[in-house]
């Protein structure tokens, strides 16, 4: 899955010279190219300049950005709970991992924009349509890498564990959930990102908050300076909570080498 | 501690079935045996003679395809739950689980049993510190050593203070000095805590410094030889390694075992 690369995870929030470097670089082009734009006969608004782009970002309102994480975050913990409750069962079942994963790889390879549409026409509700949609793209996906998790724990683990005669819940508490905990943090980083492009997708679809849907009234203005800040709002979210799970990775995962 | 309990091992049979070819493997083929409460006993064979399968059905992980294993009036199959605590075992390699330090290693077996959390460090401690791991309670294992990893093995493995222990092949994997050294421990560990001990190994060194008995398995744990140590003088230990290789060469006991003293 193409998620795997993702694995060895370069630390997030650090900015070396290079990354300032190539910022600035694509700052002064963006600038250059705005005060070209005209003599190209580009129309002015298609690429703002920067002092326009700022004046766009002090515009931005926190409500909107706190809604969207809300929605975000709420559906996450909801498609991690439901994730591994189900990942557990089929570890346990054979039968019912052979009658779900077909299921499951069929739900995997619908595009989101069916959800979205299958949202809209089933649902009435904007939050629950939103929270559908993010489910079903993020759930899978913690499903999917948990179950390969568990199933990875080493044999001579398991049978060690089994010699000692635990409890079904304490085989797992005390086994599988602290061996998967790494694929655990490296899924969340996968649909943490996942969520967020999602999320904003499903807020264009008749959300009246959230910064999908200020990205759609800055659409309907021929705003590119305030898509441009929204954007920006984005990127820097999903830094921000990458960095913040590193960062608590980094703590349960100190007895690592 | 009380006594442990008798261990009968009734024409027992192992047959696997291969997944990818489909051909049966008799595994075990009825064995009879019997083993004493307190007795240390250990099992030489060559590779592949069902050793590690006799191993996961005396705790139980594997079912008898006929026969029996009674350890008193019970089966560790059919009565799992009844030896949480009654059995311990300790592995070729250490398996231990990383995430943990020396002690939360050592007290797992107490934590499953619900013993109280003084009890379980109090004990963990207690059997760290005789295995000499004092000062190394929290580190994690990829922090020591592969003897102190074992080490930490063992003292998980008498934490429960087990009527009965078994290791397969657990000192294999170490240096030799280590290994003597591990197993001297864990030997003189388990007479003073009056455990039956059942320590399956494919060197005869080490079968033979282990003492009370050997019983010496052929293809499928065909019981070629059962050797009471204790019957033969020490000077007469290389007479007896020799009697065994030959035994396991030409899969008969050799005659001079019938005679020790
Ligand atoms: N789960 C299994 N499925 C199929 N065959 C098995 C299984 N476990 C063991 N066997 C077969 O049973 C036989 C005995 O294996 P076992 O592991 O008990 O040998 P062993 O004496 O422990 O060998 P070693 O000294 O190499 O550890 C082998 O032929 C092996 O291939
Ligand atoms: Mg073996």
């Amino acid at each position: 899955m193409a998620h795997v690369e993702h694995r060895e995870s370069v630390p997030v929030l650090t900015f070396p010279r290079q990354t300032i470097v190539s910022l600035l670089v694509f700052a002064a082009c963006w600038e250059g190219m705005s005060h070209l734009a005209p003599l190209l006969g580009i129309p002015p608004f298609a690429i703002p300049s920067l002092l326009r782009i700022s004046k766009s970002i002090l515009t931005i309102t926190p409500i909107d950005i706190v809604v969207t994480l809300a929605r975000v975050i709420a559906a996450l913990i909801a498609s991690f709970i439901f994730g591994l409750v189900l990942a557990m069962a089929m570890y346990r079942s054979e039968t019912l991992d052979q009658y779900l994963h077909p299921m499951i790889r069929i739900l995997m390879a619908v595009p989101v924009v069916s959800w979205i549409l299958f949202a809209v026409l089933w649902f009435p509700g904007v939050e629950f349509r939103i929270g559908f949609v993010l489910v079903v793209v993020c759930g899978p996906v913690f499903l999917v890498d948990t179950l390969d998790a568990m199933r990875n724990v080493p044999r001579e683990l398991r049978h060690m564990m089994q010699s000692f005669r635990p409890t079904t819940v304490q085989f797992f508490l005390k086994l599988m959930l602290p061996a998967i905990v790494p694929t655990i943090f490296t899924s969340w980083k996968v649909n943490i990102s996942l969520a967020i492009r999602v999320v904003t997708i499903a807020e264009l679809v008749g959300a009246v908050t959230g910064i999908g849907h200020q990205l759609s009234v800055a659409q309907e203005l021929f705003s590119v300076a305030d898509v441009f800040a929204w954007t920006i709002v984005l990127v820097a979210l999903l830094f921000l909570l990458e960095a913040l799970v590193a960062r608590v990775e980094h703590r349960l995962l100190r007895w690592r080498s | 501690m009380s006594i442990p309990p008798t261990i009968e091992v009734r024409g027992l049979r192992k047959v696997f079935r291969q997944a990818t070819t489909g051909q049966s493997v008799v595994a075990i083929d009825r064995l009879d045996l019997t083993i004493q409460p307190k007795e240390v006993i250990a099992i030489v064979g060559q590779t592949g003679c069902g050793k590690s399968t006799f191993f996961d059905m005396m705790i139980g992980l594997e079912a008898p395809t006929e026969g029996s294993i009674h350890i008193g009036d019970k089966s560790p199959y059919s009565d799992f739950d009844y030896f949480r605590g009654k059995m311990a075992t300790v592995f070729q390699q250490d398996r231990l689980l990383p995430w943990r330090s020396a002690l939360d290693n050592a007290k797992l077996p107490l934590e499953l049993m619900g013993r109280p959390e003084d009890e379980q460090r109090e004990r963990a401690l207690m059997w760290l510190n005789k295995l000499g791991l004092g000062q190394f309670t929290n580190a994690y294992p990829h922090e020591l050593s592969g003897g102190m990893r074992q080490r930490v093995a063992i003292a998980r493995a008498f934490a429960v203070q087990p009527d009965i222990l078994l290791a397969d092949e657990a000192f294999g994997h170490l240096d030799e000095v280590t290994a003597a050294e591990l197993r001297d421990t864990f030997l003189q560990l388990a007479r003073e805590c009056g455990s039956t001990a059942i320590l399956i190994t494919h060197q005869l060194e080490e079968a033979i410094a282990v003492g009370d008995r050997i019983a010496v398995f052929g293809k499928s744990a065909k019981l070629l030889a059962d050797i009471h140590v204790n019957l033969w003088p020490k000077e007469r230990y290389g007479e007896l390694r020799e009697a065994i290789q030959a035994t396991l060469q030409s899969q008969k006991a050799d005659p001079r075992l019938m005679q020790p003293a």
